[in-house]
């Protein structure tokens, strides 16, 4: 749903629109979107062989004037910044994740199961993280185990079961999940 | 004269002069700085065509020489060094290189030496012609050098470059050594290598071809003695209609020997590279192959054939190979990060190009390396 939302060729929005600020941004290219404040953490970012996580970070903020060794700090990952993007392990490919994100300083965060495949202590680094970003931007977080919301409660939840929204509402509705899972909630 | 290499296009040598002509400072060192070669160097061989020379060393401990002075001053003893690796008579552009070639730097670094600066060297064809240099390094006991070597042609100059390369890296002695091919399209290639590396000795090579070629074809063979070690990197790029076709061996003749074979591939145009590689074991030793192509265009073609041959037990022999374009979904999601088309390919050109060798290199090494790196991008966009 979110690689829709960001028009990733290969995902298509079939009915609705995409709006920001009002504005209809559904036909527009991921980079334009990008631009105009969209970023996608990825559930499951690809390899990039070869690619070094702080070369990726250093292009990004290239453009976003942002401090590299900073959004590293936020994310914990100073000492992986020389490691190859396909070289990580699950919760470091999280933590990268995540700090893409931060580097591009997004007015709208469409964060893609940020704890599924996670250990504990990687899960509290992402949660901080999302902190940080929800500090400066709206974050929507697409979630199959809602663990992640103990770490960072929403201002709105909906359940989205059998292809439409079951229910919406504050974080009664994840306790809700919590107690009698999706299907029942 | 007249045998013809295994793998190549086969060329008529005898169309290609012998590159005497007197030469101007000024067009020397235009190619000169096209191989990225300083005259400021503490240490550096210079040669154009068959008919410039300068070459000097300043640092202790290390003999930079042309080879026939080299021949000359050690009668004796250079023997045990020229024409041992290579056979004069393995086809004919060895013998061309035999009978008609002139120069090529010979690097002696003395036993217990170590220097983290490179000796530069700078071969260059400018007026055009057969250029055959005979190259020999020799790096004593314990001693530690790194060679850094530019080839290059003159944009307009039509030539063939066979240079006869043998290094000798004694035993506990670590030789790195940097290749930079810059080619023209009507230019043809044939060097021929021969690396012994004797007991506990260790060889680091690192070989790019960034631009244009008509052919290059080379098999450089490495030879491992007890508890040697080499890695090599060899990074080919093929653009317009150019045939290349390179291969490593490395023979593991001794327990303990160990070598990684890396070669990165691109294709652009209607390009042809094909990698070959082999490493092949006779005693406990372990290898590794490793050939990645990546194909630029739908005319372009990208060929592997790694081999392993083990005559021993003991021996660990394994490869990997791959060939394929850029995925687009590694493009996609670099340009959800904000990238545009062309700087998320050159982004994932440059991660393809990046290998480990920076790690087996000094400061100054790497630097070269990562420059080389950039360049190749550049060409393959």
């Amino acid at each position: 749903m979110l690689k829709a939302l960001m028009g990733i060729p290969g995902y298509e929005v079939t009915r609705g629109r995409v709006l920001l600020d009002g504005v209809d941004v559904t036909g527009l290219e991921p980079r334009e979107k990008t631009r105009r404040g969209l970023a996608p953490a990825f559930q499951m970012p690809p390899k990039l062989h070869g690619v070094k996580v702080g070369v990726l970070l250093t292009h990004i903020c290239r453009r976003t004037r942002c401090d590299p060794r900073e959004v590293a700090k936020v994310m914990e990952i100073e000492h992986i910044m020389e490691r190859e993007m396909g070289r990580l392990s699950g919760g470091e490919m999280k933590r990268v994740e995540l700090a893409t994100v931060l580097a591009q300083r997004p007015r709208v965060a469409l964060v893609d199961e940020p704890d599924s495949g996670v250990d504990v202590e990687s899960l509290a680094v992402v949660a901080r993280g999302l902190k940080d970003l929800a500090a400066e931007a709206a974050v929507v977080v697409v979630t199959h185990g809602a663990h992640i919301a103990r770490y960072i409660p929403p201002h709105r939840a909906c359940v989205l079961y059998g292809g439409s929204f079951k229910k919406c509402g504050g974080f009664e509705v994840v306790e809700e999940v919590f107690v009698y899972g999706f299907k029942l909630a | 004269m007249t045998r013809p290499a295994p793998y190549g296009p086969d060329v008529d040598v005898t169309q290609f002069g012998d590159g005497r002509a007197p030469l101007e400072e000024g067009a020397v060192a235009a190619a000169a700085e096209m191989a990225g070669m300083s005259m400021a160097a503490a240490a550096y061989y210079i040669q154009a065509d068959n008919a410039y020379f300068r070459y000097l060393s300043r640092f202790p401990g290390v003999e930079v020489y042309r080879v026939e002075e080299f021949v000359e001053a050690y009668r004796g003893w250079a023997k045990d060094y020229v024409w041992r690796l290579v056979a004069p008579d393995q086809d004919k552009y060895v013998a061309a290189a035999a009978l008609r070639g002139a120069g090529g730097y010979v690097i002696r670094v003395k036993s217990g030496v170590k220097v983290k600066e490179p000796v530069l060297a700078c071969l260059s064809i400018v007026r055009g012609g057969l250029q055959a240099p005979h190259n020999v390094v020799i790096v004593e006991e314990g001693a530690e050098a790194v060679v850094y070597t530019g080839c290059v042609i003159a944009p307009e100059a039509v030539g063939l470059h066979v240079g006869i390369s043998e290094f000798y890296v004694l035993p506990r002695a670590k030789l790195r050594f940097i290749m930079l091919h810059n080619w023209n399209k009507a230019a043809h290639v044939r060097p021929r290598t021969g690396v012994l590396v004797e007991e506990g000795g260790e060889y680091v090579g690192y070989y790019a071809n960034l631009s244009a070629v008509k052919s290059l074809q080379t098999s450089p063979r490495i030879w491992l003695g007890e508890d040697a070690k080499t890695h090599t990197v060899s990074i080919l790029l093929g653009v317009g209609d150019a045939e290349i076709d390179v291969g490593t061996a490395a023979l593991l003749e001794s327990p303990g020997a160990a070598a990684e074979l890396v070669t990165r591939a691109i294709a652009a145009g209607s390009a042809v590279v094909t990698m070959r590689a082999l490493v092949e074991a006779k005693a406990p030793a372990k290898g590794h192959v490793e050939c990645s192509g990546l194909l630029m265009s739908p005319r372009a073609n990208v060929v592997t054939i790694p081999q392993l041959a083990a005559h021993h037990q003991d021996a660990m022999l394994t490869h990997e190979a791959s060939i394929g374009k850029l995925a687009e979904e590694e493009i996609n999601y670099l340009q959800a990060k904000g990238f545009t088309y062309d700087e998320a390919v050159s982004l994932l050109v440059r991660g393809f190009v990046t290998t480990d060798i920076h790690k087996y290199l000094p400061e100054q090494g790497r630097r070269y390396v990562e420059q080389i790196e950039r360049l190749v991008v550049e060409k393959a966009m």
